[in-house]
Parts: C-alpha cells; sequence; structure tokens
C-alpha cells in the first residue's frame, strides 16, 4: 500500500502532464466491420461517449445531445461518437437503438476491449478529443445540462 | 480502514494536482494512465431485519466494513503497453461470491493482474492476464464485470495475425482466474474468422464464417462420484452476414466431452444454437434472438457444491430484457443454466421512433420487448447433492411482455411510461415442488424529468407491481434533483405494500444457502420499507456517490449474469477516478 502512495505522489510531482492520445484498439463498426479506433481520428474534434442499454443517464446523456446537435454544429465542427460497451447479449438491443441517432458515428465494444484501454469504471463516461486523436477532456457521470460544458470545451479547440 | 482513506487522499489530491483530469502523466516519451474504483459499505444494525431474519449478526463474519477496490495503472509507448491491476477485498463486500467459495471469514485478499502487449500493424501478441471472446462467447470469454465481482481473465499468451481484413487467426493459452486464485486447470483455444465479403471485393455488405476450438485439461480432480473425464473439447461454428439493414448471425456449438454437473446426469455432453436476426430500416428496427443450449455452462475448477456464477469461461447470458427500474428487477429470470440443465427460448425487440428531422427536441420512441424460455432437461438437480428432486420437461421457465414510450415534449420535458407482464416458474426458481405455481406480476412505471433551467433538473418516478403471487404487491418511487454539471441528490423508497392473500404465507426471501428457514416468517412481517438516500459529485473524471438505506435480499444482475445479495442496512461510498 504505502509503495502504491509513493508511486502516486512521485507521479504527480516528478513528471509533467500531457495530453493523453486515443489508445490503439479495435471496436465494430456500424456495418459489423472490425475498425480501430484510431481510423475515426480524421481532423474534426469530437465528442466519444461510453454507453450501454442498461444505463439509463448514458441515453439521457446522447439523448441531450442529440437535441442539441444542429445548434451546436452551426458553431463548432465536431463528431459525436456513440461506444456501446454492451456485451453478446445486449449487443443488437443496442444496434436497434442507434438507430435514433442519426449523425452518430455507432461502435459496438463487445468485450469491452476499449473501456479497460480508456480505463472507464462506471459509464456514462465521456470524452473530448481533438483533431489530432489527444483526450483534451474526461468526464464520468451525467447530470441534466452538463452536456453543456462538452460542448464549451469542444468549442475551446479551435 | 486509515490506510485506505490516506490513500483515496492522495488519489484525489493526485487528480486535482494534475488540474486537468484527462491530461495523464508523462514518463520518458511514454504515457501512463490510472483508474481507481472504490467501493465500501457500512453495515448499520437493523433490527427490522434481523426479526425477520432477513438480517443474521452471526453471518456477519468480516465485521461491519467492506470495500472492493481497483487499481490500475497502465503505461504506452507508441505500440507497446504494460499494466497492472490490484484488486484489493478489504475485507469483501457481502453477497459476492468470491465469499461462499473461499473461507467465509477472511479478512483482507487481493489479486493482481498484469499484461504486457505490443500491438502492430496486422499482429499483436500479449503475455499476462488476456481478455478475449470468440464469437459471442459461447465457448470462450474471459472478462471482468465489477458489479458480479467477476474476472475471469486467463493468465498466459496469446497472438493474432490479420491478412488484409480477409483472414483473422487468433490462438491463445493460459490458467483461468477464478475469484482471487490461480486455477492449475489449463484453458487453450483457437479462433479463426474468413471475411467473404473482403476476399470477394464486396463491399456494400458483409459475409463471414468463423469457427473456434477451445480445450481445457483438469488437473484438479473433481470431489463428485463417477466423474473420469479430464480433457473437454468444445467447437463452434459461425456465419455472418449484413446487407441494407438486415443481419443474420448464426453460431453452433458443441462440448465434444462428458462434462458438468453430476455423473448420473443423462446427457453429459453439450450442445447450443444460437440465431439473431436483425432489421433495421430508417426509425424502425427489429431484432429476433433464439437459444437452444444444453448443458453448455462449463466450469473452471469442478467443485461441489457449485460456488457461484464467476466458475466459467463461458459466456450463456440470461437473454431477457435487463430493466433499469427496481420493480421490473425484483424477480428476474435467472436461467436455467446452474441446476436444471438447459433451456429453449429467445426474444424479439421492436423499436420505432416518431420524430421531425427538423425539430430535435421533440420525438416519440416506441419499443416492445417479449421474451420467454421452457426447460429442456427431464430433472431438476439437487446443488448439494446432485441428486434429481423434481420432473421438469418442457417446462415454461419464464415469459415476459414490456412495452415502453418515451416523449421528449421540448427541450424541458420528458416522459416515459412502462408496462410488463412477467411470469416464473416458482418450482423452478425456488423450490422443489412441482405443484407450486406460476408467479405472476404486473409492473406499472412512470418516469418524469423536467429540466428547470440550464442547471437545475428533477425526475420524478413512480412505480406499481401488481401480483397475487409470492410477495404480493409493491410500491416504488424516487426524486431525484440535480445541479449540473457537478451535484445529484437523491431519496427512495421500495414498499412491500401488500401481502400475498395468505397473510400467514411463507416468506421465501430465496437465499437458497440458508433452506431451513425459509418457513419461519409470516408474511405481513415483512411489509418492509427498502428506502434510500444519497447524493453523487462529479468532477471531471472523479465521481463520488455517497447513500444511505435498505436493501432488499435478491439478485443483483449485470450483462447478463447475475449474483444473490443478501438483505442489508447501511451507507455506502463508491468512488472512481482516472487520470
Amino acid at each position: 500500500m504505502k509503495k502504491f502512495m509513493f508511486l502516486m505522489m512521485a507521479l504527480v510531482m516528478g513528471f509533467t502532464a500531457s495530453a493523453q492520445s486515443l489508445p490503439d484498439v479495435k471496436v465494430e463498426n456500424q456495418e459489423g466491420k472490425v475498425v480501430s479506433i484510431k481510423e475515426i481520428v480524421d481532423g474534426t474534434p469530437m465528442i466519444i461517449s461510453f454507453w450501454s442499454t442498461t444505463c439509463k443517464p448514458c441515453i439521457m446523456e446522447l439523448n441531450a445531445i442529440y437535441s442539441n446537435l444542429d445548434e451546436w454544429l452551426e458553431e463548432a465542427d465536431f463528431k459525436v461518437v456513440a461506444v456501446s460497451v454492451d456485451d453478446a447479449r445486449s449487443v443488437s438491443r443496442a444496434r436497434g437503438m442507434v438507430a435514433n441517432w442519426d449523425g452518430y458515428t455507432c461502435l459496438f465494444d463487445k468485450n469491452q476491449d476499449l473501456k479497460r484501454a480508456m480505463n472507464v469504471s462506471l459509464t456514462p463516461h465521456t470524452f473530448v478529443v481533438d483533431g489530432n486523436g489527444n483526450i483534451v477532456a474526461s468526464h464520468s457521470g451525467y447530470t441534466p445540462g452538463s452536456e453543456q460544458k462538452l460542448f464549451e470545451e469542444i468549442k475551446a479547440l479551435k | 480502514m486509515k490506510k485506505f482513506l490516506l490513500f483515496i487522499g492522495v488519489l484525489v489530491a493526485a487528480t486535482l494536482a494534475t488540474n486537468e483530469a484527462s491530461a495523464q502523466i508523462q514518463v520518458g516519451k511514454g504515457q501512463i494512465s490510472v483508474a481507481l474504483e472504490s467501493n465500501n459499505t457500512y453495515y448499520a444494525k437493523d433490527k427490522t431485519l434481523e426479526d425477520v431474519g432477513l438480517i443474521k449478526p452471526e453471518e456477519r463474519v468480516r465485521g461491519d466494513f467492506g470495500s472492493n477496490d481497483y487499481l490500475k495503472v497502465d503505461y504506452r509507448l507508441g505500440r507497446f503497453s504494460a499494466g497492472v491491476q490490484v484488486d484489493g477485498y478489504l475485507p469483501g463486500l457481502y453477497g459476492y461470491d468470491l465469499y461462499t467459495f473461499q473461507q467465509r471469514d477472511s479478512k483482507l485478499s487481493a489479486f493482481i493482474t498484469k499484461y504486457v502487449q505490443w500491438e502492430d500493424q496486422n499482429w499483436g501478441v500479449r503475455l499476462g492476464d488476456i481478455y478475449e471472446q470468440f464469437g459471442s462467447g459461447l465457448i470462450f470469454r474471459t472478462y471482468e464485470d465489477r458489479n458480479l465481482g467477476f474476472n475471469n481473465s486467463l493468465a498466459g499468451a496469446r497472438a493474432y495475425y490479420n491478412f488484409n481484413n480477409m483472414v483473422n487467426v487468433k490462438v491463445l493459452a493460459g490458467l483461468p482466474r477464478l475469484y482471487d486464485i490461480r486455477v492449475n486447470n489449463p484453458v487453450w483455444g483457437a479462433d479463426l474468422s474468413l471475411s467473404i465479403s473482403d476476399m470477394a471485393g464486396w463491399y456494400d455488405g458483409m459475409i463471414s464464417i468463423e469457427g473456434s476450438y477451445v480445450g481445457r485439461y483438469l488437473n484438479t480432480k473433481s470431489p463428485r462420484d463417477g466423474f473420469e473425464s479430464t480433457l473437454l473439447n468444445m467447437v463452434s461454428g459461425r456465419a455472418n452476414f449484413e446487407y441494407k439493414g438486415f443481419s443474420f448471425r448464426g453460431e453452433y456449438a458443441a462440448k465434444l466431452n462428458e462434462d458438468i454437473f453430476h455423473a448420473s446426469f443423462p446427457n453429459s455432453k453439450g450442445s447450443a444454437v444460437v440465431i439473431d436476426l436483425g432489421y433495421n430500416y430508417k426509425r424502425f428496427s427489429a431484432s429476433a434472438t433464439f437459444r437452444r443450449q444444453e448443458n453448455m455452462n462449463t466450469n473452471i475448477m469442478l467443485t461441489d457444491p457449485a460456488i457461484g456464477g464467476g466458475n466459467t469461461f463461458v459466456y450463456i447470458p440470461i437473454l431477457t430484457r435487463q430493466h433499469t427500474y427496481s420493480l421490473a428487477n425484483l424477480n428476474p429470470y435467472t436461467s436455467c443454466t446452474s441446476h436444471v440443465g438447459g433451456e429453449i427460448g429467445g426474444q424479439i425487440d421492436v423499436y420505432y421512433s416518431l420524430r421531425n428531422p427538423k425539430v430535435r427536441s421533440k420525438y416519440w420512441n416506441f419499443h416492445a420487448n417479449f421474451s420467454m424460455f421452457n426447460t429442456l432437461d427431464h430433472y431438476k438437480y439437487d446443488i448439494f447433492t446432485w441428486e434429481p428432486t423434481m420432473e421438469i420437461k418442457g417446462r415454461n421457465a419464464w415469459i415476459e411482455f414490456n412495452v415502453d414510450v418515451e416523449r421528449q415534449w421540448n427541450k424541458q420535458l420528458k416522459t416515459t411510461f412502462l408496462y410488463a407482464f412477467q411470469r416464473w416458474d416458482q418450482a423452478l426458481a425456488k423450490s422443489d415442488d412441482p405443484n407450486e405455481h406460476y408467479c405472476t406480476s404486473h409492473i406499472f412505471v412512470g418516469d418524469v424529468t423536467y429540466k428547470i433551467n440550464k442547471r437545475h433538473s428533477i425526475r420524478v418516478e413512480a412505480q406499481y407491481l401488481s401480483s397475487e403471487d409470492y410477495q404480493g404487491d409493491w410500491v416504488a418511487g424516487t426524486i431525484e434533483y440535480n445541479f449540473a454539471p457537478k451535484w445529484s441528490f437523491f431519496v427512495s423508497d421500495m414498499w412491500n405494500c401488500e401481502a400475498m392473500g395468505d397473510p400467514n404465507h411463507d416468506a421465501d426471501y430465496d437465499n437458497y444457502f440458508d433452506l431451513e428457514n425459509w418457513d419461519d416468517v409470516p408474511g405481513e412481517n415483512l411489509l418492509l420499507h427498502y428506502y434510500q438516500v444519497g447524493a453523487s459529485f462529479t468532477h471531471k473524471s472523479l465521481r463520488a456517490i455517497l447513500s444511505y438505506g435498505r436493501n432488499r435480499a435478491g439478485y443483483v444482475c449485470s450483462g447478463g449474469s447475475c449474483r444473490y445479495q443478501p438483505a442489508y442496512t447501511g451507507a455506502n461510498l463508491s468512488i472512481t477516478l482516472s487520470f
């Protein structure tokens, strides 16, 4: 236990912080093909949101972003990437639900490899990523209205 | 405890110190990232629950405090990565299968998983703890689910090679993890996936065929009489097709050697068929899953008695809708795989969304779901003696129909209504009396969220369960007030408001480790309130949830698996953090 505390302190004090980049992990896209998460980096900033069919606040957050999307896109260019962490049991249900979110890039992380690589413990968990694939902000949880914060972070990337 | 609080304090300070929670720590050219999850419960005294026998103070063998903690540290440099995860049970929370297997009074326990990995353009190698899934997981899946206290990672090696997206080969071997020990029963496997569409240069859709093989060798002998086979072989073949919104996924899997349960089991080999159909057209989508599986549940270690849901490296999830409302989850289907040898059934989901693409803040979402499962085996078996206890061939184990309607009226107001009909077989689920009848529930839920302004919102939830059987009627309510983006407060209550017709009906509170006390408590004493009050705080990637309340004995389900949670009253503090 002590060793870990020292490690933490050393890390905080001894090293500088820098932007984290997306890991190279494979997920399924909407067509059922395996793609690397790095392939979605194309110069456009994005909001990456981890969700599942049994996570109500996740769906509320994605719906809230959806409601504002037209207005937000007038002010900033970005895309929304919804990563479902549903496993084989509910992935077909997830594929059905994403039909409601036209305009989103939907990915399926069936054995939660990306979730693990990005250190997501609980959903919802949202990342703001710049056009080069660097993670600039990370948020756990959702309360109605907190989607505004995501938009502010996207706008700040300009 | 003190050390633990200090530890949390250091981590919180570390996050705040880095200022940008998403920033991570640079070491040379590489990057370190850290994630912590800590779930703590203080168990309070609750005389009401003790009086009705739902809490037994003598079972609190590990004291009044429990803490399940996970610290994960990863290092990444280009294509190389390495990591370590420490799981600490300080001591573990009550209700996790870990302790039905271990000495139940052990105070502290920890388990460390680690890996090094190289991820190249078309190939990759990983040494250490491996999380992998072949197809839908029917013959192999290793994963972690902290809600269930589940982690069956394979300590060994894995390599894969991908040729132009046309051919993908994976091989792996290792020793599986069972709760907090490593079991010396090696498991190995190979998976081949051929993309026919890529080979043919057809990019409008997708056709692939796949096959897997998995083996397991038993070094630890089974204590069950008559069980002799040490080598187990399983195979699976799959075909996938997607074209213009239509999808088909089919899988056949077989267990080629005799395995599982008792030698007197009539058929100890296993087989399964899964068919998944999907169709999407604009805002309509439908999916249907059919599954027939017999004796496919495969253990890491054969023990007597069975030791919970964590003792497996295959994934046969419960294919019913997993509800998010408490009363719809009161008596979930827990499948016919543990003490009944197989099941046949499936489920259908239909979604339709009515919306004007120009007005994104107004829409209707409709969803209907139907699921049904019947038993396949002739007998139900006692989980301790493996003697047949009851004839069950062809019984309907579960049937459910539910429908929900979501309406976003404008940017402020959203309402949801859910109705569910559930019927389950009490004889299969809880007792061995074939004359026990079916339990039928009608569940109604209303849920309203109102956004007062950009930061303030309120959510109110009301639920009612009507039933003439089992525990009778229930009502539940929740009020949640949110201050975006940091704070949320909630109070809720779940009340067993009306006993079943006969006030002296047994309180069979479904703890199968405690069968002898089932008949002791008159039903009227169980008209209890299960209240909760709590708050959650989030700041960047830090989330803390503090709550206090009384929790009902029942199944906690996550991702198609369940664990039994005994009743308790107490305070919970859950913290997650990553940087």
